[in-house]
């Protein structure tokens, strides 16, 4: 089950639109982040169940964030949010322990899916 | 942001706008990796919007380098219509043709000499930078365009010629400015869409309607 999301994106309307695909019913409490740093310390401050990371953010970007985060949790679920999908971002998120990619803007269904992803990996966790 | 500006766009225009250009210019780095194979990173563009009358002054302000600049130009045309400008300091056409031409024959080998090379590696990525921009931006937001093929207006040219830019005093502009990160080398861009009042009333309205899709 997924009762909270971090979403870390540095434009406001990105996290607009990625809440805004969620969907309601589930209830769930997001928490927001404007850069990977602030990312990273929500991130400690919250433990999400899952975490949404872009890339290209000012301060510190999603690659950093992102390894910082699998420090402090080797089991946290981390989909990665980019419009900027070569072959060696999508390898390196992947070496870095995202569980999976997601091309922005996101569609509903595609959210859909990375939410079932993440329900399956975090009970593969929990187990 | 000056006043100006703030009377262009709204605060929350202008933060879809960037989400817009966000998404172009990520999409813009697949394409120019995928052509030049090797791996490149578009920083997060820095957008403003500014009155056509002030171009020549903020382009003297905000590229300080040499003082001398190539500017590639490229017409476009649906709903959102205008001119687009690329503009890279000299110098800039060397460093991409050698990342284009790595791993390939060294350049005294073809007939071509390297000059025309160099400008015509400006004139490539210019045309999948302002294609995949200017293509997403008008997939995002429901819009059909097409395009004059791109030319390059001047070469070695100080923005402080009068006739810098060639631009309608009453038109608006949109800039974009970001590095082009490749692996080790970095080349400093800045890519301007000219448009008109029609354009940007259009624009405003697409704006509104790209975010509303997601409800």
């Amino acid at each position: 089950m997924v009762k909270s999301i971090l979403i870390v994106d540095d434009s406001p309307v990105a996290r607009m639109i990625m809440k805004k695909c969620l969907p309601e019913s589930l209830g769930i409490t997001i928490i927001e982040a404007k850069n990977g740093q602030e990312g990273v310390e929500k991130y400690q401050q919250h433990q999400p169940d899952l975490t949404f990371m872009d890339l290209t953010m000012p301060v510190m970007d999603g690659f950093t964030a992102l390894s910082l985060i699998k420090a402090i949790n080797p089991q946290a679920v981390v989909v990665v949010a980019t419009a900027d999908i070569q072959e060696k971002v999508l390898q390196r998120v992947e070496d870095l322990g995202a569980l999976l990619t997601l091309k922005k803007p996101p569609s509903k269904q595609a959210l859909a899916d990375a939410l079932k992803r993440a329900k399956e990996a975090l009970a593969q966790v929990r187990s | 942001m000056n006043a100006m500006v703030e009377e262009i766009f709204a605060t929350e225009e202008k933060d879809i706008l960037q989400e817009v250009m966000n998404i172009a210019f990520g999409q813009a780095s697949a394409d120019l990796a995928e052509v030049i194979d090797i791996f490149v990173v578009l920083s997060v563009p820095n957008i403003q919007v500014i009155q056509g009358r002030d171009l020549p002054k903020y382009l003297l302000e905000e590229i300080h380098s040499s003082g001398l600049v190539n500017i590639i130009e490229q017409g476009f045309l649906g709903k959102f219509s205008g001119q687009a400008l690329l503009i890279f300091p000299c110098g800039a056409e060397k460093v991409l043709l050698n990342l284009f031409n790595q791993g390939a024959e060294a350049v005294g080998g073809c007939d071509i000499d390297v000059d025309t090379l160099e400008l015509e590696t400006l004139m490539e990525v210019g045309n999948i930078l302002i294609g995949a921009c200017i293509g997403k931006i008008a997939e995002l937001l429901q819009d059909i365009v097409t395009y004059d093929p791109p030319r390059l207006i001047a070469q070695d040219f100080s923005l402080e010629h009068p006739k810098c830019c060639p631009i309608d005093e009453n038109s608006f502009a949109i800039s974009i400015r970001t590095v082009f990160r490749f692996e080790q080398e970095d080349v400093e861009g800045y890519l301007f869409l000219i448009t008109n009042q029609r354009s940007i009333e259009w624009l405003k309205k697409a704006l509104y309607a790209f975010l509303e899709s997601f409800e």
